[in-house]
């Protein structure tokens, strides 16, 4: 029972921080991010080649990682969905292609096999009886801390109130002289940064693939349909739905039929509650 | 509605002419097998086109329909071990009831519901192929399926002419009332409301009738490959067909189906580059999308025979 309890939290908090960066992008530039799931392998290669091949101990190669994938998905933003954003389908297809790309890239450079990366922390722990690895503990209590700090500062400084407007309605924070190409570009880092931030927690004891991103990212958009397209505490809450959901047909059941849990949620809430637990028209 | 002009007829008709007499000619089996998945292509790109090129709701999981008609057929041979031509008619209805169990929920709603839907279904599923092993091959995948014809050619001829009637029977459809209402959608969904049109009995019509298609072609696959495998279900299956309909010229039909053979027959030369193949092929993608956002192949053809209409 306690070993759900806690399974459930890790998986949970790791789909939250995939979730929250999707439905963060989408709320505010209304681009629907199909590379999500390449932001997050990138993170894991990169404290793969990081800590392997360069040898970088952990806690610099970490914020490496984040920060490259971070700049990788602003220079995406930038230079191939910008020019494209009149078309919903352009932009579907150009961040399609990407997430693509990147996977065939991995794929020549790395090769198909699996890559190991090291745990920050070795040592496993015992709550109440239950083993669990120090690696998926760090995991959970980053992810809650990164949840915490973007709410943070989306609520209280001056910039999150800048992202909220755009996110409201973006020609009106424009008339306001809010930078709304700026206010975009922000958030794609921090939507990549999280996203990649995952990648990186996870690899050590997850198999590092070059499609590792594709399975994560069809939950992502699971969890974001179930919580509301936009809404951040939305796809918190739909985090852990799905997680304790899918640790418990786990424990129950088989892994197999863990898989089906997102689709049976997502059929259920298109029919029952079509927006989403807190799904509105404004993102937050 | 405007009639189907004569030159439009003609280049129709030398097109499909080249593609029948192109393999008697060259006399090679192997062109024989490449311009048969040519066609199958033009028959899933030409249905992705009716149902997502009018409405304008991007399906990112058409694999999903193509993947169930091919294991119908693949489970119709080493189960049931039936006619190859029993295939046909079962997989056509698998196909449908797939498109509406994902329809009804999804086409109901705006936003891109939808495209999300169909990409995490048709994901889930090829997941579910690997997980219950025991009954789809897994990996593997089916095997030891009869082909329906003995000659190749014969068969190519076959599935070239199903390409024909889909191509007309579609684009016939898209030019009726129909065709028209399903544009009037693309265009503006509330307005059509609005006038009193059932907008989401028309998308869900669409789908069932592109999903008809898809599995339909994924029969022919299955009995052309004699096996089927999960890749099937790929997004990247999904993403192929996407990728013709794009550069055959949004909403054109015709368009998406000769972009199909055209890019089917790209991918087979690009064979020597091996393992950096999809690379080059997402890039040029890419390019595409840049340079020529409303796609080659249709809009080539109208300014082609501009001075003829």
């Amino acid at each position: 029972m306690l070993q759900i309890l806690i399974y459930g939290a890790v998986s949970s908090a790791i789909y939250a921080m995939l979730a929250a960066g999707f439905t963060l992008i989408f709320g505010v530039a209304r681009i629907l991010n199909l590379a999500h799931g390449s932001f997050y392998a990138l993170g894991a290669y990169a404290a793969y080649v990081l800590t392997s091949v360069l040898n970088f101990p952990l806690f610099i190669a970490a914020p490496l990682a984040v920060l490259f994938v971070a700049l990788f998905g602003v220079v995406m933003e930038r230079f191939l969905v910008r020019p494209l954003r009149s078309s919903q389908l352009a932009v579907l297809m150009i961040t399609l292609a990407v997430s693509l790309a990147v996977e065939q890239a991995l794929f020549i450079i790395f090769g198909s096999e699996y890559r190991n990366v090291p745990s920050f922390v070795a040592e496993k722990l015992t709550i109440g009886g239950v083993d669990i690895g120090g690696q998926r503990l760090l995991a959970l209590v980053m992810g809650v801390l990164v949840l915490l700090l973007l709410w943070l500062f989306i609520q209280r400084t001056r910039l999150g109130a800048a992202i909220l407007a755009v996110s409201q309605d973006p020609e009106a924070a424009q008339y306001m002289g809010i930078p709304t190409n700026r206010i975009f570009s922000i958030v794609m880092a921090i939507s990549a940064g999280t996203a990649a931030l995952a990648g990186v927690l996870v690899s050590p004891f997850l198999t590092v693939q070059p499609t590792m991103g594709l399975l994560p990212m069809v939950k992502a958009f699971a969890i974001v349909i179930v919580g509301g397209l936009g809404s951040i505490p939305g796809s918190i809450i739909a985090s852990l739905i799905l997680g304790y959901s899918e640790t418990i047909v786990a424990y129950l059941i088989s892994t197999s039929w863990t898989e089906l849990v997102s689709l049976v949620a997502v059929v259920i809430t298109l029919m029952i509650r079509p927006s989403g637990i807190l799904g509105r028209r404004a993102a937050f | 509605m405007k009639r189907i002009s004569w030159i439009d007829i003609a280049g129709g008709i030398v097109v499909v002419a080249i593609l029948a007499l192109a393999p008697v000619f060259a006399a090679s089996n192997y062109l024989t097998g490449v311009l048969t998945v040519c066609v199958i292509y033009g028959i899933w790109a030409s249905s992705w086109d009716f149902m997502s090129g009018l409405t304008g709701r991007e399906n990112f999981g058409h694999s999903l329909f193509i993947g169930a008609g091919a294991y119908t057929a693949g489970f119709m041979a080493t189960i049931w071990f039936t006619n190859p031509w029993y295939s046909i008619p079962a997989s056509i209805v698998v196909a449908v009831t797939f498109s509406l169990i994902v329809g009804f929920p999804t086409l109901r709603l705006r936003g891109p519901y939808f495209a999300l839907a169909m990409l995490s279904a048709s994901a889930i599923l090829q997941r579910l192929c690997l997980i219950f092993w025991e009954y789809t091959g897994g990996e593997e995948g089916l095997y030891g399926l009869d082909p329906m014809m003995r000659s190749p050619l014969h068969y190519y001829w076959f599935v070239l002419a199903i390409l024909v009637v889909t191509v007309i029977i579609l684009t016939l459809l898209a030019r009726s009332h129909w065709g028209l209402l399903l544009r009037a959608i693309r265009g503006d969904e509330a307005t059509c409301q609005a006038a009193g049109i059932n907008v989401t009995f028309y998308k869900i019509a669409a789908l069932a009738i592109s999903a008809a298609f898809a599995g339909l072609g994924g029969a022919l696959y299955a009995h052309y490959q004699l096996q089927v495998s999960p890749p099937l279900f790929s997004v990247v299956t999904s993403i192929t067909v996407i990728i013709m309909c794009y550069v055959g010229g949004i909403g054109s039909i015709y368009g998406a189906a000769i972009a199909a053979i055209l890019l089917t027959l790209l991918t087979e030369m690009l064979r020597g580059f091996g393992e950096y193949r999809l690379w080059i092929y997402t890039l040029t993608l890419i390019l595409i999308l840049f340079f020529l956002p409303n796609g080659m192949v249709a809009p080539f053809w109208r300014r082609l025979t501009e001075r003829f209409r």
